[in-house]
This record gives structure tokens, sequence and C-alpha cells, in this order.
């Protein structure tokens, strides 16, 4: 019998696959490490620079440092020091020489009053750039209370304009009532005016008749005339009779219109008037009032120099 | 017979039909107030767009038609101001005696309700055209009226009046007046800090103390009056400034300094192009 033990083919160079087999996973795990050092910006050189806030409400570490909407670091530590709350911010070294001496540190968010926080450094004049550990003047973030208040006492005087501008309009709008009224009542006598004008035509028409009668035997012609006038008197009669009518239905129908158009033209002018009138308050209130100037000088200076006319006397 | 009575119906006709139509007659609309107004805020913004771009022969018959518009509307006060308006360019354009009608459509006109104001300017602006037309006494009669009309001269005009009765004064050879009145000109005008009439009434002040024989006491304020002016850049009044200051300087006997005012003065004469200026300066520098 043979002693000798010859190991079976199944695991023959093992130990080498072993080792191969761990040299590709630490492999792996180095390579994936580099990768996420890399991203988290380990190979970049970083230059620290600091400020103080007395109220660090809002700051968080990693928060982004953005230069003119550009990320140029992050916060990267944050302690209680005199004073309130020591902020450190990591900026990218080769970014720095864009950071003079006098740039303010600000808390924003990136889309104003919401939107992500951010530290958002606004350059000061050119100069030399911030130097490692160099602090940097901080400006805390408006809250929405003071957005709030600034835009009520902007706002106060404008509506204050509008508000008056609605009392002077109420006032004519009940003299458009008035007038309305007046001409309803003037439309509704206009039947009793037609009428009184039908009878008087009427009697114009019998003395016309009578008149026919007496002078029966000296004016045998107008016999003939005055019927034939008297038919057009009466198809003129008609005339005015319809013509009346349609003036009544006319003004019934105007009635409405002024009536439907009312609102429409009311809220037209007042449209109008108050864009006119809100144009002119904006114009007063910040931030407008530097866009405008008023452009007419109405008066020209009165100069007593100009008593010297041409001539220099004595 | 027959014909009258047929016409007396056909007239009675007719005229039922005509009182029922009741309207007015059919006319050309006349423009409206909003129009009026419209063109009236036109006109005057023309007329001072000219006036900026220094196109004063223009600006001058804008302000005539912005007051002929303002005339159309019963807007007396437009009226008024633009008659003024057109009077200063007029006198600008060294068209003294146009400056002077101009100002006729308010001062004749005693029955048009023109504000107080406006009364006030105009016979101030009369009074300054009358002296520029060698016309003291009249000049004397629109002052005083303006004057009456400025209560204790503690209105905005009150130093403009006090300096133009100070050049009256000076006209009428009466320098101690004048240096009292130019006084209290300057007074009021450092009270209402109008700096283009203070300087005005310093440089009266040192003209009228010169002519009494105070050339020395005659040097501060027109040395104020340039610097005032100068600020102003008003280039006509430096020029009378400096040659005050040179015939001031003159008759204190401090001839480098009466020569170094001159030379300055001649400067801006010539910048100005002002020959007329120049000549007339250097006769009056030539007089003892």
């Amino acid at each position: 019998m043979n002693a000798t033990f010859t190991p079976p083919v199944r695991f023959s160079r093992l130990l080498l696959k072993v080792n191969a087999f761990l040299l590709i996973a630490l492999l792996l795990v180095a390579a994936f490490i580099g990768l996420v050092a890399y991203k988290q910006g380990w190979f970049v050189q970083q230059t620290t620079i600091h400020f103080v806030t007395g109220n660090a409400l809002g700051l968080t570490k990693g928060m982004p440092v953005k230069l003119h909407g550009f990320t140029v670091g992050s916060v990267s530590g944050m302690e209680l020091a005199e004073g309130g709350v020591d902020v450190r911010l990591s900026i990218m070294s080769e970014y720095m020489p864009r950071i003079p001496r006098g740039s303010v540190a600000k808390h924003s968010r990136e889309a104003g009053v919401v939107g992500a926080a951010v530290i958002d450094i606004l350059p000061g004049k050119p100069g030399p750039a911030l130097a490692q550990g160099e602090r940097i003047d901080f400006e805390p973030s408006r809250s929405i209370a003071e957005y709030i208040d600034d835009i009520r006492r902007q706002a106060v005087p404008a509506f204050n304009e509008l508000k008056q501008v609605l009392v002077n309009f109420k006032g004519s709008g009940e003299d458009i009532a008035v007038s309305l009224r007046s001409l309803r009542a003037e439309m509704e006598v206009l039947p009793q005016t037609h009428r009184d004008l039908k009878k008087l035509l009427v009697s114009a028409e019998k003395a016309a008749a009578d008149f026919n009668k007496q002078s029966n035997a000296t004016l045998a012609s107008i016999d003939r005339a005055v019927p034939e006038l008297t038919t057009k008197l009466g198809s003129a009669i008609e005339s005015i009779d319809g013509a009346a009518q349609q003036l009544r239905k006319t003004g019934e129908e105007a009635q409405g219109t002024i009536q439907k158009a009312r609102p429409m033209l009311e809220r037209g002018e007042s449209v109008a008037r108050d864009a006119g009138e809100v144009f002119n308050a904006a114009k007063r209130v910040w931030p407008l009032s530097d866009s405008f100037s008023e452009t007419v000088d109405r008066e020209l200076p009165i100069d007593s120099f100009d008593a010297r006319g041409k001539a220099l006397k004595h | 017979m027959k014909a009258l009575l047929a016409l007396a119906l056909l007239a009675l006709a007719l005229g039922i039909t005509a009182g029922c139509g009741g309207g007015k007659p059919v006319t050309a609309p006349a423009p409206t107030s909003s129009q009026s107004q419209s063109k009236l805020a036109d006109a005057e913004g023309r007329a001072a767009t000219l006036m900026r771009a220094g196109d004063l022969e223009n600006a001058a018959r804008q302000y005539g038609e912005a007051a002929r518009i303002a005339a159309t509307v019963e807007n007396a006060d437009a009226v008024a101001a633009n008659s003024i308006n057109q009077s200063i360019v007029y006198q600008w354009l060294g068209r003294d005696a146009d400056a002077r009608d101009a100002l006729s459509r308010v001062l004749d006109d005693p029955r048009r309700p023109f504000p107080e104001r406006r009364r006030l300017q105009a016979e101030l602006r009369r009074a300054i055209v009358d002296l520029a037309l060698q016309n003291p006494v009249s000049a004397a009669t629109f002052a005083e009226r303006a004057a009456q009309r400025c209560a204790g001269f503690s209105c905005e005009y009150g130093a403009t009046i006090l300096n133009v009765q100070a050049q009256i004064a000076l006209e009428g050879s009466h320098a101690a007046e004048a240096e009292q009145l130019a006084s209290r000109a300057a007074d009021r005008a450092r009270s209402r800090n109008d700096r283009a009439e203070q300087a005005n009434a310093l440089r009266l002040l040192g003209k009228s103390r010169r002519l009494q024989g105070h050339a020395k006491e005659a040097i501060a304020p027109l040395e104020q009056a340039v610097a005032i002016d100068r600020d102003l850049a008003d280039p006509r009044k430096i020029l009378a400034d400096l040659t005050e200051l040179s015939l001031a300087s003159s008759a204190a006997g401090n001839r480098d300094a009466a020569k170094d005012y001159y030379e300055r003065a001649l400067t801006i004469s010539r910048a100005l192009q002002d020959t007329r200026g120049l000549a007339e300066m250097e006769a009056q520098l030539r007089r003892p």
C-alpha cells in the first residue's frame, strides 16, 4: 500500500487563488476610497477662513459656500466662541484670489426667500486675497418678518392712495346714478308728450275740417285739397307716432345697454384711474423712485442779474 | 287763398316734425377739456425740452403757444407761467422789448383771475426787463408793486426784489441806499439758501461800496460772490464778479491783483466770445 497523500485536483493552487482574490478585493476597496476622497475634494488644496456670528441658526456643517452662485467651498466646522459661534469655511485655494480682503459672507437662500441655504461670498474691492485663517465679515440673512415689514412699509403709501381714489370714485359713481335716474324720468314722460301731440294734431285736423265746411261755397277747390293734405298729415302723424315709438324703444334699449355697460365702464374707468394712481404712487416708492424724475420744469428762474441787460455799467 | 292755407298747414306740419326732432344743430365737435389740457402739457413739455437742448428761439415760441392754449381753457395760472417763461427766454436771446411785451398778457389784464404769486412774478420780471431797457423809473414802479405783494420781503422773491431795487438805486447814483438794499438782500437770500441771489447781492454790495470810495471793503463780498458763482458755474456772473474785483483792487491801489483779476475776466470773456462785453470791460478798467 502506497502511503503518499495526493491532494485532490479540485483544490490545486488554492493559495494562489486566495491571494489573488484578496488582492483584487483590496484594490477595489482602495479605488472606492480614492474615488470618494476625490469626490470629497480631499486631493484639492483648501484654505480655511472663518467668521463669527451671534446666531448660527440655519448654518450647518457641509453647507455650500458660493461665489457669484458658483460653489467654491463648504462650511467645514462650527464651534462656540467668544461672542457667538465661530464658523470655519473651507475654500478651494485656487479661488482664493477672487476673495479679497473686505469681502463679506452672507447667509442667503438660492431662490431668494425660499430654496437651499448657502453662504454667499460678496467680494470686496480688488486687493490682496484673504489668507489662511483670516476672518471675514458676516451678514446674517433677513427673516421673513423683516421682508414682510419692508414690503408693508413700501406698500402702505400706495394702498392709502388707492383707498383715496376709490373713495373719490364712489362719489363720481353716485353722480352717474343720479344722471341715469333723471334720464329715465324724462323717458317715462315721453309717451304722455306723444299723446298730447297726437291730440293737438287731431284738433288741428278737426279745425281744418270745420273750416272746410264753413267755406265750402267759396273754396270748392280747397275741398279737394284739404282732405288730401289731411290724409298726408294723418300719414305724417302715423310716421311721427312710429318714430316716437321707435325712439322710446331705442331709448329703453339704450338704457338697458347703459345699465349693462355701466359696471363694465365703471370697472374700466376704475382700472385706468387706479393704474394711473398706482403707477404714480409706485413712482414715489422704492425701488422705482430713483428711476423716475419730473421732466417738465414749469418755471424758469427769475434772476435779478438779468436786470443788468447787455451793458456793463459804472 | 288756397295756396296760403296749404302753406300754413305745411308749415304747421314741418314745425311739429322739427319740434319732435328737438335736436341741436349739428356742429363740428369742439376740443374737450382733457384734449386741451393734454395739448397744453405737450406744449409745455416741448418748451422745456427745447430749453434743455439750448434751442431758445423755438423754446420761446413753444412757451407762447402754451400760453395761447392755456388761454383757450381759461387756465390763468398756466397763461401767466408760460408768459413769464417766454419773457425770460426772450431776454436771454437779447430781445428785451419782446420780453416786456410777453408780460403784457398778465400785467395788462387786471380782470383775469391770475394768482397773486404770478402777478408778483410778472411785476418783478417787468422791473428787471425795464431796468435792462434803461428805464429805471418804470422799473422802480413795478419793483414797488412787486414789493407790496411780498410783505416785509419775506416771500420767496424778497431777495430778488431787494436786488432789483439796489440796482435801481445804483442807476440813480444812490450808492449808499444800494449798499443798504444789497445787504438786506444778502441776508434774505442767505436765510432762504438762495445762492444765486446771494451772489447777486454780494456783487452789488461790493460795487456800491466801491462807488462810495470804500474799495478795500468791497473786496471781501466780491470774493464771496465769485466763489458762489463758480460753484453755480455761471460764466456771465463770474465775468461780472472778476470785473468788479479788478475795479475794486485797482481802486484800492493793488495793481497786481487788479491785473490778475482782469486777465482772468479777459479769458472768460474771450471764451464766451463776448466781444462787446470785452470792449466795455476794457473801457471800464481804463477809467480812473
